[in-house]
């Protein structure tokens, strides 16, 4: 059954090198995007965040690529079929997550239905892996980003933001007694943070703090639970995290084992994401948003979810 | 106890789509893994170099990294699919590679004195193939095959990453919400009954096909 082609051994490793590289170029395409996020990540990051665009340090060519790359209907195509398809990590409790009987709940997910219901706009809902978001959202995957999804320079790049909707702390919770109230007490101490949330971008822009910390940088999990599981075993010394789930976490293992520092890493807001090329639908939400900050509907959907926060 | 009971119907839940996952790509990546492997070891040049390189793409890079290509990739250049088809094709289209080389291991090592026995009968050639060769084939591969079946039911956990809801993210979700690890522990139970049984029609499997032993 073989043939004997050990001759062109050579001719066949060049073959293989090629086509080696062949892929590797399609893939990197591919995850092209992803990567300038991360970059813009780092730029934002280092330089201590705030003015808008923060990481337009990329050249202007690959921005106009990425623009180029969106995928997705518009709002009359969305209207035409008759439903949007809203994108979240069903993992995020308190804002989007499910309950025992497997329904997708939580704050976020009350207020889209109530805001889509007036938009007159049928909302399906769609879970996603968390790290994929932008790329769900840029290839017409899913219409909107809706849950939990902090507003940063490196993301605005990608994504258009409603206003903000919810503002949230970045905040130090240790196990009760650690005697940690400002972030200089954080000073070698092992620190937990959850790997690509808003969390990291807050630390770091405390490039003072961070380098106290037991290793010189925070240590990262998955997730925030298992970095707050972490603490709780003792392996891990403070963690790091969004206000909302923390609260909601530690409300669940019982509030007085665990404390809440006094000093935190900076407020950051919540937003609604879109794509580039909906404008349209963004100032439609907005819009239906601004009315219930009004009429008192969307203080009704905040109590239901943070009243005893 | 009554916790437990009380998150069991989320979990299953999960467990349909591994189901699914696991289901279709056996039952159309063994079949497909057969054709690449006749493929691989034919004479023609071009068709085995064709495979080849499919072959090598398809273990040479990650599962997951092929799921993210063909659900969010492919739509680039125009092919637009659904979730659950795009975890399908790419789990099928990944375990085929891995099935054709394990059948090909199994195919190279039967001796040569069967097709030459064949011959002196007047077997056909595709006679001889399905008569005589792949019969001891699949005596050769079925731990192998167990193998890589058990591996499956593992890597069913990856199609997290286009939005699927298995069992494994399930369980990710019921931990989050109740900040408790025992959903995880529970996960872990589901997938060792799972194997348990495979590995024990593996068993019997092997044990019917050990005639002439």
């Amino acid at each position: 059954m073989k043939t004997f082609q050990n001759k062109r051994g050579l001719r066949k490793t060049c073959i293989l090198l090629a086509l080696l590289l062949i892929t590797s170029v399609v893939m990197s395409a591919c995850w092209g995007k992803d990567k300038d996020a991360e970059d813009t990540y780092k730029e934002v990051s280092g330089g201590v965040a705030e003015n808008g665009d923060g990481g337009t340090g990329t050249s202007s060519d690959e921005t106009d690529e990425k623009e180029q790359k969106i995928m997705g209907p518009t709002l009359d195509e969305i209207k035409e079929r008759g439903y949007i398809i809203m994108g979240l990590d069903d993992t995020f409790a308190p804002m989007g997550f499910r309950d025992k009987q497997n329904n997708l709940v939580g704050f976020d997910v009350d207020l889209a239905k109530e805001v889509f219901k007036r938009a007159e706009i049928e909302l399906k809902l769609q879970p996603i892996d968390w790290s994929m978001k932008e790329t769900e959202l840029n290839t017409g995957k899913i219409d909107v980003i809706w849950n939990g999804y902090t507003i940063t320079p490196g993301r605005k790049e990608q994504v258009d933001f409603t206003k903000p909707y919810l503002t949230n702390k970045q905040i130090i919770v240790t196990m009760a007694g650690s005697g940690v109230d400002k972030r200089e007490d954080l000073a070698g101490k092992k620190v937990a943070i959850q790997s690509e949330s808003s969390a990291i971008d807050a630390v770091e822009a405390y490039p003072d703090v961070v380098k106290t910390f037991d290793g010189g940088k925070p240590v990262l999990f998955a997730t925030n639970d298992k970095a707050l599981m972490d603490l709780e075993v003792g392996r891990s010394d403070a963690v790091v995290g969004d206000e909302v789930y923390v609260r909601y976490y530690i409300k669940q293992k019982g509030k007085e084992k665990y404390k809440i520092a006094k000093e935190d890493f900076g407020d950051e807001e919540y937003g609604i994401g879109f794509r580039k090329t909906n404008g349209d639908l963004l100032k439609l939400i907005d819009d239906v948003l601004d009315k219930m900050r009004e009429d008192g509907s969307y203080d009704e959907i905040y109590n239901k979810w943070f009243s005893d926060n | 106890m009554s916790y437990i009971l009380s998150i069991l119907p989320a979990l299953t839940s999960g467990l349909a789509i591994t189901f699914e996952v696991f289901v279709v790509t056996l039952v159309f990546s063994i079949p497909l893994g057969l054709i690449v492997a006749i493929g691989r070891i034919s004479k023609i040049n071009i068709v085995s170099r064709v495979v080849q390189l499919y072959i090598l793409i398809m273990r040479g890079t990650p599962l997951l990294l092929q799921l993210v290509v063909v659900f969010f990739g492919l739509p680039y250049v125009g092919i637009v699919l659904e979730r659950n088809t795009s975890a399908l094709l790419t789990f099928v289209l990944n375990y085929a590679a891995y099935f054709a080389e394990i059948f090909r291991g199994g195919i190279e090592s039967i001796d040569i004195g069967q097709y030459e026995g064949a011959a002196v009968l007047g077997l056909s050639k595709i006679r001889t193939f399905r008569r005589i060769i792949l019969p001891q084939v699949i005596k050769r591969v079925l731990p192998p095959v167990g193998n890589e079946v058990i591996t499956l039911v593992k890597d069913t956990s990856l199609v997290y990453i286009i939005g699927l809801g298995e069992l494994l993210r399930a369980g990710e979700i019921a931990s989050n919400r109740d900040a408790s690890l025992t959903p995880l522990m529970v996960v872990g139970v589901y997938y060792l009954i799972i194997i348990g049984v495979f590995t024990e029609v593996f068993k019997r499997l092997e044990k019917r096909h050990s005639y002439y032993q």
